[in-house]
């Protein structure tokens, strides 16, 4: 028998199957966390999903729509899942489910739902929580290899107490904090990049790029290049972030002078660098469309992290440099839609239809 | 057409007339009423430091110019007055003002007061830019912190001490921020040092500025 | 009488400067962060425009079709100024904190729009309470939005009052969610946008709501039907 096909129609992967493989892919990057920090990230994705699911079908609800249809593409689930590797683990509770929420609600379906939200949901939430509770959100736990001595990292019923003050029953745990990487450098007042090496133990005990966050990174690295390996994206967006991102600290690296802004390493292996690569910029819906775009993309969204993070406020700010780069993405597709089989010139969203 | 010209312009004149009249009228009216707000708003900084039951002088008008060579340590950048408090025409506190350079986002304007036995009256921030919610702590508004600085001096804690606590110092910093108040703690100890090496000459100025007020009014009277 | 609801209710919902023409939006956004720092506003926008709109229908047929754009903004300019000065007399704190958009009242489309759409047509009674019920429907707006970001952001309502009212205000601060809470994102720019969004959609829903309920009361009757033309309002 003859089996007629059309030749450029792949079987290809539903959303449901392509957020399950981004869930499996972030795997490596959880397991990278918990072991350096504790149970406070699991708790994180929990509390996440759970809130995540809630208001995705209350949203599905409220506007009418089939509930189930909805929470079988478990675009939510992803949201909440990258949401909750990037809060600091052991947050309050309520640190997560208002960040939650209000990705989900306010970012993902006052927009029009999955496929129309302009910006990241699960980034929208970081931020709103970042300004709104700074205090919250820069207090990291201290990593398991450095922790000082006579200090034992909470156990999970521990955690749970730290992240619910309830349950302590009145006397609250604190969890035991201590800078980042990124915190370190950027609160640095005069020391040689090397003295600073020595000095901190964030760096002393690290390999690469200071103690577990390097670990952390290199699992959501491991993470992404499944995930290319896969086709789920194409390599364009995530390696010119990074490429430029790198760049970026090359230029300023300075030779590890006392105004150094961080070696390339450092920039490419702490904070959400990898995770926002391959998790955040990789978000079909909220970055350019076509590969040209995605390499501009991409390498402003690097560009901005580096710049926000050696001059602004915050220490991180991957967050930030994706929110910017989601608004202008329309704008890039604008200049790079590719041309049109037939066509002599890429088409324009402005030109007029003919 | 010149008819209407010169009737509309007429008619834009009498407007224009009109208007400046009534405007001359509110500004005349409340002359006196938003020079005396604005001496208020002026003066309440300087009474929060120094308050009323203290002081018996008009601190705003009482003023001594800054030496040019310390206006750098103050992070002043360009000449500037200092404020004195007192009773019955004995100097009891200066009013210094100062910017901490290296705050987390920019310039931190304080004003100082120190008492002439050089402990400190109060600190009050008067203008900065720092993160919502972490470094802005240093605002009355919003946190008890400058308080802290009331009654020391260089001798409680020692010197060495003027840092925060995580330079191993004696100042608390808040939770999530260290830049900021490190910037404040560490400037106000610079006006301190300021005060204590200034200290002879800034009293000597200020009774003689006294004496030659009284010598004034004497001679008008 | 039909006129005068016409108007109230043009001013206040049809047309409401804030919800519906989105006018004056960049002091509606930068200012009301707090209930007190939007009444500020609120006033000063009210008394400038009805008073605008009192002048320029007084001198309405004084003034040709010519120099009627300069001489408005003339009149405008001066009562902006006159409420600045006052406010600078009276509530001099206030003053510093709403800064330069008191002066820039005078660059809020909706009152150059009443002067010109309406009190330049209208009988004096008439524009003094257009300019009413619009700075009304424009001051209420920012009270709404100035009250819910400051209970979201600072967990207050009614801080700082003294600052318009006296010292008699200072205990009308209500502590809702009690000491120590924040919620920055309210009081910072964005909050602003969030907030006013809202209320928009809520107006929206609401309308929907009403013209699905006279939709579903009134006969529709098939054939000849009047298409509304643009002005006349009646």
């Amino acid at each position: 028998m003859l089996n007629v096909t059309s030749p450029h129609a792949h079987d290809g992967l539903s959303t449901a199957d392509v957020m399950k493989l981004v869930l499996v892919a972030t795997v490596p990057g959880f397991v990278a966390l918990t072991w350096n920090f504790g149970w406070g990230t699991a708790i994180n994705i929990v509390l996440a999903v759970a809130t995540a699911l809630a208001c995705e079908s209350a949203a599905v609800a409220l506007r009418k729509r089939p509930v189930m249809f909805y929470l079988k593409d478990y675009s939510a689930a992803v949201t909440a899942v990258l949401l909750g590797l990037a809060l600091p683990p052991l947050a309050p509770w309520w640190i997560t489910v208002v960040g939650t929420a209000f990705g989900i609600i306010v970012a993902k379906h006052l927009y029009g739902g999955l496929g129309f939200n302009p910006f990241n949901p699960a980034m929208v939430g970081y931020v709103v929580l970042l300004i709104s509770f700074p205090v919250q959100m820069t207090a990291w736990p201290a990593p398991y290899l450095i922790m000082p001595e006579g200090i034992t990292p909470p156990g999970l019923w521990e955690s749970l107490q730290i992240v619910f003050p309830l349950l302590a029953g009145g006397d609250a745990i604190d969890a035991y904090t201590a800078a980042t990487p990124l915190d370190v450098f950027k609160h640095n007042t005069g020391l040689l990049a090397e003295q600073l090496y020595g000095a901190e133990p964030v760096f002393a005990a690290g390999e690469l790029a200071g103690v577990s966050w390097e670990w952390v990174n290199l699992g959501f690295l491991a993470g992404g290049c499944f995930l290319l390996y896969r086709g789920v994206f194409t390599w364009h967006a995530p390696v010119s972030m990074l490429v430029a991102l790198a760049l970026m600290a090359a230029i300023f690296y300075d030779g590890g002078s006392s105004t150094s802004k961080g070696s390339p390493l450092l920039h490419l292996l702490s904070g959400a660098t990898m995770l926002g690569a391959f998790f955040i910029v990789t978000d079909p819906v909220t970055s350019a469309s076509s590969n040209r775009g995605r390499v501009i993309y991409g390498a402003l969204i690097g560009v901005l992290t580096f710049i926000i993070r050696s001059w602004g406020s915050y220490p991180d700010a991957v967050a930030f440099a994706v929110l910017l780069m989601n608004f202008a993405a329309p704008l890039i597709d604008n200049y790079t839609l590719p041309r049109t089989y037939g066509r002599e010139k890429s088409r324009r969203a402005t030109e007029k239809q003919e | 057409m010149i008819r209407a010209i010169r009737e509309n312009s007429l008619i834009l004149t009498i407007f224009a007339l009109i208007t400046a009249g009534l405007l001359a009228g509110t500004y005349l009216g409340t002359r006196d009423k938003i020079a005396a707000a604005e001496r208020e708003v002026a003066q309440r900084a300087l009474r929060e430091v120094v308050p009323d039951e203290l002081h018996d002088n008009d601190m705003l008008n009482d003023v001594l110019p800054i030496p040019g060579n310390f206006l750098e340590t103050l992070g002043l950048n360009q000449p500037t007055e200092l404020n004195v408090a007192r009773r019955n025409g004995r100097p009891i506190a200066f009013i210094i003002p100062a910017t901490a350079p290296d705050g987390y986002s920019g310039d931190i304007q304080m004003i100082i007061g120190i008492n002439t036995d050089e402990t400190i009256a109060g600190v009050r921030i008067v203008a900065h830019s720092e993160t919502p919610g972490l470094g802005d702590k240093v605002d009355t508004n919003k946190s008890d912190w400058v308080f802290g600085f009331n009654g020391k001096s260089l001798n409680n804690p020692n010197v060495d001490n003027w840092k925060v606590k995580k330079d191993q110092g004696t100042f608390d910093q808040f939770t999530g921020a260290t830049i900021t108040p490190r910037a404040v703690v560490n400037q106000v100890k610079k006006v301190l040092l300021y005060y204590a090496e200034d200290s002879e000459r800034l009293l000597k100025a200020a009774e003689q500025s006294w004496n030659n007020k009284l010598e004034n009014e004497t001679g008008d009277g | 009488m039909s006129t005068y609801r016409e108007i109230t209710h043009n001013g206040l919902w049809k047309n409401n400067a804030a919800l519906v023409q989105l006018l004056g939006l960049c002091p509606l956004l930068a200012v009301t962060g707090s209930v007190v720092n939007a009444m500020g506003l609120g006033l000063a926008t009210l008394l400038v425009l009805t008073a605008s709109n009192i002048v320029v229908s007084l001198v309405r047929n004084q003034v040709s079709e010519a120099i009627k754009i300069p001489a408005f903004v003339m009149v405008i300019a001066t009562f902006t100024t006159t409420t600045e000065l006052l406010m600078k007399a009276y509530t001099y704190e206030l003053y510093l904190i709403l800064g330069i958009f008191i002066p820039l009242i005078v660059t809020n489309c909706a009152i150059l729009g009443r002067a010109e759409a309406f009190a330049s047509k209208n009988s004096l009674v008439l524009s003094a309470w257009d300019g009413f019920t619009h700075g009304l429907g424009f001051g209420v707006v920012l009270v709404l939005v100035g009250a819910i970001r400051e209970i979201l952001g600072s967990g207050t309502l009614f801080a700082n009052m003294h600052l318009l009212f006296g010292p008699a205000a200072e205990t009308w601060t209500i502590d809702i969610f009690g000491e120590g809470y924040s919620f920055l994102i309210a009081i910072l720019p964005p909050g602003a946008f969030l907030v006013c969004g809202l209320l928009i959609a809520i107006k929206n829903m609401i309308d929907g709501e009403i013209e699905k309920r006279q939709s579903a009361r009134k006969v529709i009757i098939k054939g000849a039907k009047r298409v509304r033309t643009t002005g006349k309002i009646s």
